[in-house]
């Protein structure tokens, strides 16, 4: 037997997770100065290096598989490093679209202008809060540099996820891309105690799901010998030990519903959201969604799709609580944060339609919104990140009054991020709604669009009264006021600004090139 | 019914009586020692399976390493904290019991149903490789090497993880051998301070020593150990007579 590397389609992983061994490097053996330029060099001639990678690979002339692609053969389209990560079209895309978030999310992490005291991560999150230590480190301006390399441990991570073709894989992915999630999280400078808790909640779930991910896999080993992905598949069409793949299939379905956050998986969603420094949820919210369901996409179209008509009600329920929950939920929120938690909650159930239909339009019309839904959440948080007062970010809903009138521009950007969310015409919302919803209804699944139509105006509902409430009111008199940033978030948000507004009024490019990444190899 | 059941429905109960005593048993202690009882009656049955390489690593690393280093630490530190009962949420416990156990129905009625089918044995798993360990070795090093080469940014995390949550470094200059013994001399305490732990009954480093006039002295703990209600154990001379 052979055991083969290819270094070629496993370039973009291995660049990040060299990076961030490198990156370790640097923190250890580079003056405390000069650490944050480099590290941010780093990490984002990775994330470039990575990308270009990407770009190569998808475009790349070579005799493979014939039929696929309808003889059109085109970019790299082959089983790696002894058959456990499938690099295909679909992997590719969702590569592009994680690498494309993380670039304009470090741009975030490294912003250093928004708070007076430094970014937005803790001096030191190793003193107490409030303690005489931690006023020190702030006084003296030291900054934590170690979540560069575990921001680029974590994307390394996040790319392995997605193109995972064995349940083994998978799981070091889950884990690779969770640690450095659960350790950052627990990093913010201001209100460190609610991000030490969020962190704590979000460490105790995760393993839990995990846990429930392991299991899954072990049972579907156990009814079909093999963890591999297209090996399962032809397994299971030729096997009786439903009592196994059942569970089996639930199972690993928690594990992974639960990364994406969808109800009833959802708790920790709101609390991680809130707790965490506001660059990371931005990261959060987008990537690890992209990333959570690329894997379910391969899962569930790969492994299990001989099995859909035994895991369709499962997810048909799991989606339309999530729709219903999350939009009735986001409705009551008093805090911007938690609001938006819990709309990011409903859009996983969007997605999710995606999932149920099966089809090559199902998979495209999936990414498509992944890619639309990601950076319209990254924009969102950023400017989310900008309006404090003395204390901080101004979270609470009625600290937005009037924020129209103050800042008119902010206030503007953020409405278009609002109204992509909510999925009105010419953002890019509508498009990946509209793709998503037909692709369901060829799919059989109208009884579910209806639901998700109705989802959609509650959820305008709560997206409008915060468009109401920052144009159409007076501001308080000690309201929070909008904090100028350093170019690194204005071309962050400008970036998802142009994406959300892009995607909406000429997404064809994009819809050709999510159509013809096809679909994934077995 | 063969041996190799006889022993799987013996470590089986076993290894599931280790976890459940883990989940309730107050002390950490008790629940390290616990999980210890559950590993080494899942290593009993890895053995059974015909997996000796397996059955062994689990009970050196876990068994061996990492549960007796448990151990330790809440021996010499005397961590000994007990769970606080209160329900926070109403009726919390009685619901996710009921959960929990519809849930394991749920799973283990399942399970049972296939029961039925013979266990296959390494055997055929083994067949290729020419035995258990070089199988083991091909698996680890050959197909999941990339997932093999990938765990090693999860330990450079969780290192890098723990450094970031509990490493402090100074703020203020080192103090000098002069400051220190100018210091010293002035304070109220010339010899070193007592050691803490009280040989008699309790030795861990969060227990004050006592003093030759019976009390018991706060200055003989780690600076960790002195913070309001973090002092709980007494040491009176008639107790530590006992």
């Amino acid at each position: 037997m052979k055991v083969s590397v290819e270094y070629q389609a496993l370039a973009p992983i291995i660049i990040l997770l060299a990076s961030g061994v490198l990156s370790v490097l640097v923190e250890a053996f580079i003056p405390r100065t000069l650490r944050r330029p480099i590290q941010l060099m780093l990490v984002l001639a990775s994330i470039v290096l990575a990308f270009a990678y990407v770009v190569i690979n998808a475009t790349a002339e070579l005799a493979g598989d014939p039929l696929v692609n309808g003889g059109q053969v085109k970019g790299l389209r082959e089983l790696a490093a002894s058959g456990s990560i499938a690099i295909d079209g679909p992997g590719m895309v969702i590569q592009g679209i994680i690498l494309l978030i993380s670039f304009v999310a470090a741009l975030l992490l490294a912003e250093r202008q928004i708070d007076p005291q430094g970014d937005a991560f803790a001096s030191r999150s190793s003193t107490l809060p409030g303690s005489e230590d931690e006023r020190q480190f702030t006084a003296q301006g030291w900054l934590q540099t170690e979540i560069w390399p575990l921001y680029l441990f974590c994307v390394g991570g996040l790319l392995l996820f997605p193109v995972s073709n064995d349940f083994l894989t998978m799981f070091v992915a889950l884990e690779v891309f969770s640690l450095p999630l659960y350790l950052i999280a627990s990093m913010a400078r201001r209100r460190r105690l609610l991000s030490q808790e969020a962190a704590l909640k979000y460490f105790i779930l995760g393993a839990f799901s995990s846990a429930f991910f392991l299991f899954g896999a072990a049972l579907i080993y156990a009814a079909t010998s093999s963890v591999n992905f297209s090996t399962v598949a032809v397994a299971m069409e030729n096997s009786s030990q439903d009592g196994l793949i059942i569970p089996g299939i639930g199972m690993i379905a928690v594990g992974l519903l639960f990364k994406v956050g969808a109800v009833p998986f959802h708790q920790w969603v709101p609390d991680v959201y809130q707790g965490s420094p506001t660059p990371l949820t931005a990261f959060m919210s987008a990537a690890t969604k992209v990333a959570a369901f690329g894997a379910l996409l391969r899962v569930f179209y790969v492994a299990f799709g001989g099995m859909r008509w035994d895991w369709r009600p499962m997810m048909w329920v799991v989606a339309v609580l999530s729709m219903v929950i999350g939009s009735l939920l986001a409705v009551t929120q008093t805090d911007m944060k938690r609001m938006l938690a819990f709309s990011s909650v409903a859009h996983t159930g969007f997605i999710l339609l995606g999932v149920i239909s099966t089809s090559a339009a199902g998979l495209s019309s999936t990414l498509f919104y992944l890619l639309a839904y990601g950076f319209t959440s990254v924009g969102v948080f950023a400017i989310v990140g900008l309006v404090r007062d003395a204390s901080g970010e101004a979270t609470h809903l009625s600290q937005w009054a009037g924020l129209g009138k103050k800042s008119p521009w902010i206030a503007t950007i953020f409405a278009l991020f609002l109204l992509a969310l909510a999925g009105i015409p010419l953002t890019s919302g509508f498009t990946g709604k509209f793709a998503v919803f037909t692709a369901a209804i060829d799919g059989g699944a109208t009884p579910l669009v209806i639901v998700a139509v109705v989802a959609s105006a509650v959820a305008a509902f709560f997206y409008a009264r915060v468009i109401v409430l920052m144009f159409f009111t007076e501001p308080p008199v000690d309201g929070p006021s909008v904090v100028v940033p350093s170019a690194l978030t204005t071309v962050a948000i400008g970036t998802s600004a142009a994406f959300t507004v892009l995607l909406g009024i000429a997404p064809q490019p994009v819809l050709d090139l999510v159509i013809n990444a096809g679909l994934f190899i077995r | 019914m063969n041996g190799e059941s006889v022993v799987f429905w013996v470590s089986g109960t076993f290894a599931v009586v280790g976890a459940l005593g883990m989940v309730v048993s107050k002390k950490a202690v008790h629940s390290a020692l616990w999980v210890a009882f559950a590993m080494v009656n899942i290593a009993v049955l890895y053995f059974a399976l015909e997996a000796p390489f397996l059955g062994t690593t689990q009970i050196i690393v876990y068994t061996g390493a990492v549960m007796m280093l448990f151990l330790f630490v809440l021996m010499i530190v005397g961590v000994d904290s007990s769970d606080s009962l209160l329900e926070t949420i109403k009726g919390q416990r009685l619901l996710a019991s009921l959960f929990a156990l519809t849930f394991g129905g749920v799973i283990v009625a399942s399970i049972a149903s296939t029961l039925s089918s013979p266990s296959a044995g390494l055997a055929i798993a083994n067949a290729g490789y020419g035995g258990h360990l070089q199988a083991i070795g091909f698996l680890v090093f050959g197909t999941y090497l990339f997932a093999f080469e990938a765990l090693s940014a999860l330990l450079i995390t969780a290192a890098l993880g723990a450094m970031v949550l509990a490493h402090n470094e100074r703020w203020t200059p080192r103090k000098t051998q002069d400051q220190l013994q100018k210091e010293r001399t002035f304070s109220n305490h010339v010899t070193p301070l007592p050691a803490p732990g009280v040989l008699a009954r309790n030795n861990s480093v969060d227990t004050p020593a006592l003093l030759p006039d019976g009390t018991t002295s706060i200055e003989s703990l780690p600076n960790a150990f002195r913070g309001e209600g973090q002092v709980s154990k007494s040491n009176s001379i008639e107790e530590a007579g006992k």
